[in-house]
């Protein structure tokens, strides 16, 4: 009752709220509904056929599903461990920037890529990459180091995934972490400044501790797309030369899935990364839980 | 305040799977009758709206809508036939996608174009074997052309009667003449002179620093495959051995002898060394540019499209001219796939207007429909002067038939142009005089994941040949790795059902 009695208080905060849940109902709870194709044989005309694991049968038993998974898992992994941490520490930095015009400034250009869509990423980057003419090996040229096809080559392609995402994403994803240095208290960094500390000490000491339950959060909640990997970057930037180590989950579910019609396959396969999401999610927030007394919730 | 959220959020649920429940009866519950589609309508009743969905013919083209306007007029005037059409407009992205979506969301047109994912759909019943309407027709019996003749009797749900879409080469007429190879070339197209020739235009680069390679390729070799695989004795998917079995040729020693031959024009500077990074945007554009002296493109059509902007870009002495394949243990561009169209036209086997829909079929393969769909608009594309046809630039610029392009088009006033320029009618010829069936097959369903795998893994090998990162050594190899990756199964299976 009393609940209730808050929420009639503040039924214009909770009408706010209306559009948002709306939208996750829409896009993100009655598509649940239709996870129930994983387990059917579609049927345009007549009753759909209830065929069980049929699908995860022929999605685990198939030749390319090992690889598929190893690079899906390898790909992630290094997005996690090279990408992940570059957006806290951009934001350090740009919070370190005194000048308000030359920060705005810097946040703009780093923000600019978020904006660009793979197709165009790719481009450029298979430009600049170019053994001959592109503007990397150039540059390695000059240094006296040999030219290098990156993005035929087995050894880098992953690479450049990891430095074309953190090219695009680095400063869009910095957003986060500003805000919530924003919310830091001045007066902790002017009792700091009292005490004599350096501003390395005072980013060490104050600035990121404070960043610490952000970052968990959004930890754990990358973690539920971890079995993403990137399919438009995939995409884009495939090429016959380095098929089997790039090829992942959702390349293939779309090669296969979507481009042969099997529709009931791909809901199957994303079934299926959806639970190891939500696995990752739920066992990530319980360990952080139990360590630190910070999760998600 | 937990209760009160569990609550609203178990409402909201149960609202969720109740609004979803309602709508979960089957879409064929509510299938109309199988019943043949009805006569003819009448002119002077109310017309039968045709559903149509077609790829970039939305509601939102001006000239797609005048196009079915002016179809409507026509079939009512020249065959009694009241028809509406209704565009169905689709999302924007992938064609293939969103239409699969569409009807599989239970959206059915009557006409329905497919450009990849038809099989699915067939495979339920729901498209019309057009057999006996092809064989009762009026017109379009008498235009298909043979390839689409063996494709329909083996897969009759898809209609699209195009001249054969063979890749063909072209270069620039200036750079062929200036050339001491390109006599032989032209008389006797053999893989040496082929060779010849490439050596010759990197040599002496015709274009002051141009071209940097002779040949280049969106992507990966398929297109280079057209020039040559006849040439290597790859002119089917399957080649009969010696004792009479079948084996895969990309795992043939025909195969391997092609590969060594892209792998020499590669380590000579010869083939574009960023081809597999190319696509066919930037091919194109290395092409006019002049770093490549060779492309190929489509048959016809894309082909006058090339020589006009490579006019346009430099100079009419820069036209195409089209060169042969490659003449070696055969010659050719390659065995055309007869096991399907691709693409085409397709009439849903639940329509109740199934007959009108085939009528507006026929209708355009009909010289008086061949003239709206392949013309376009009289004096807008063309006008009619001292009884005969002169096709203006919007025609060639922007023209393209919807419908029926059989080789030869018959026409009942003559046409004072021709519908396509020199190159583009010579390409088409010599896809024509090329013209070889393949014994492929559609693979079962049980083995596509399989041949998705051993796609990828040929892909990967073959540019890994051709690039010198694998030593051609390793061929054998490869085709170990093939055969345990499911081309085992795969080669009984053909040997088994070819015929």
């Amino acid at each position: 009752m009393k609940a209730l009695r808050r929420m009639r208080q503040d039924w214009v905060l909770y009408a706010m709220l209306a559009l948002p849940i709306l939208y996750f109902v829409i896009f993100h709870v009655i598509p649940l509904y239709g996870m129930k194709l994983a387990f059917q044989d579609y049927r345009i005309l007549g009753d759909h056929v209830w065929v069980g694991w049929k699908h995860f049968n022929v999605l685990f038993s198939s030749p390319a599903f090992a690889s598929v998974m190893q690079n899906t898992i390898i790909i992630s992994l290094m997005k996690i461990i090279f990408v992940f941490p570059i957006p806290i520490a951009l934001s350090l930095l740009i919070n370190e920037v005194r000048s308000s015009k030359y920060r705005k400034y810097v946040q703009s250009v780093v923000y600019l890529p978020h904006f660009l869509s793979w197709v165009v990423i790719a481009g450029i980057w298979i430009s600049l990459l170019n053994p001959t003419e592109g503007g990397v090996n150039l540059i390695g040229n000059f240094f006296g180091l040999p030219s290098v096809d990156y993005m035929t080559s087995k050894d880098h392609i992953r690479w450049v995934f990891v430095v074309s995402e953190i090219w695009r994403s680095a400063g869009w994803d910095s957003i986060i972490y500003l805000a919530a240095i924003m919310k830091i208290s001045p007066g902790l960094y002017e009792a700091a400044k009292i005490d004599g500390a350096t501003r390395l000490q005072q980013m060490t000491f104050i600035t990121l501790p404070h960043l610490y339950s952000t970052i968990v959060t959004v930890f754990i909640l990358n973690l539920g797309f971890f079995m993403n990997a990137g399919f438009d970057q995939v995409f884009n930037f495939m090429n016959d030369s380095v098929i089997s180590v790039v090829d992942i989950l959702d390349t293939y579910v779309y090669r296969i899935g979507i481009g042969n019609g099997q529709f009931a396959y791909a809901t199957a396969a994303s079934l299926f990364k959806g639970v190891i999401g939500i696995v990752l999610i739920l066992g990530t927030h319980f360990i952080s839980k139990r360590i630190s007394g910070k999760g998600v919730w | 305040m937990k209760k009160v959220s569990l609550v609203l959020i178990i409402a909201m649920l149960v609202t969720v799977i109740a609004a979803c429940s309602s709508n979960s009866n089957s879409p064929g519950s509510n299938q109309p009758s199988n019943e043949p589609g009805t006569a003819s309508p009448n002119p002077s009743a109310d017309p039968v709206t045709l559903k149509i969905v077609y790829k970039d013919e939305g509601t939102a083209n001006p000239v797609s809508v005048k196009f079915f306007e002016t179809l409507e007029k026509a079939l009512k005037e020249d065959e009694g036939l009241n028809v509406k059409f209704e565009l169905v407009d689709l999302a924007q992205g992938s064609y293939a996608e969103n239409l699969n979506l569409l009807l599989l969301g239970g959206t059915i047109p009557d006409i329905i174009y497919f450009q990849g994912g038809d099989q699915q759909i067939s495979e339920q019943g729901l498209l019309e074997d057009l057999t006996p309407y092809i064989e009762q027709s009026k017109y379009v019996k008498d235009i298909i052309e043979p390839h689409n003749a063996t494709r329909m009797a083996s897969y009759p749900y898809l209609l699209w009667i195009k001249p054969l879409a063979s890749k063909t080469p072209v270069v620039r007429a200036d750079w062929l003449n200036a050339m001491d190879s390109s006599k032989a070339l032209l008389a006797d197209p053999t893989i040496d002179n082929y060779y010849a020739f490439f050596k010759e235009l990197v040599e002496k680069k015709p274009g002051g620093d141009k071209p940097g390679y002779a040949l280049t390729a969106a992507g990966d070799i398929a297109e280079i495959n057209f020039i040559f695989n006849s040439a290597f004795g790859l002119d089917t998917t399957w080649l009969k051995k010696e004792d009479g079995t079948y084996e895969y040729s990309k795992v043939s020693q025909n195969e391997k002898e092609k590969l060594a031959f892209y792998n020499k024009l590669y380590n000579e500077g010869l083939l574009d060394p960023q081809f597999i990074t190319k696509q066919w945007d930037t091919k194109e554009d290395a092409f006019y540019k002049g770093d490549a002296a060779v492309i190929t493109g489509t048959a016809g059509k894309i082909i006058d499209l090339y020589d006009g902007r490579m006019k346009e870009l430099n100079g009419d002495g820069a036209n195409l001219v089209v060169l042969p394949p490659a003449k070696g243990v055969a010659q050719g561009f390659g065995a055309t796939d007869v096991t399907k169209e691709s693409r085409g036209l397709a009439i849903s086997s639940q329509s109740k207007h199934k007959d009108a829909a085939f009528q507006v079929f026929d209708y355009l393969a009909s010289p008086k429909g061949q003239m709206l769909d392949r013309l376009g608009f009289e004096n807008e594309h063309y006008t009619v002067a001292d009884g005969q046809i002169e096709l203006n630039d919007k025609y060639y610029s922007e023209w393209y038939a919807r419908f029926w392009e059989p080789l030869e088009m018959k026409s009942e006033t003559p046409l004072k142009t021709p519908l396509l320029g020199e190159p583009g009618t010579s390409s088409l010829q010599a896809a024509a005089d090329f013209y070889t069936e393949d014994n492929n097959f559609i693979i079962p369903e049980q083995y596509i994941a399989n041949w998705d795998a051993m796609n990828n893994l040929y892909k990967e090998y073959a540019t890994d040949f051709i690039t010198g990162k694998k030593n051609l050594s390793e061929f054998d190899k490869f085709v170990e790795a093939w055969n345990a990756a499911g081309g085992t199964d795969i080669t009984k299976y053909a040997n088994e059902n070819i015929k």
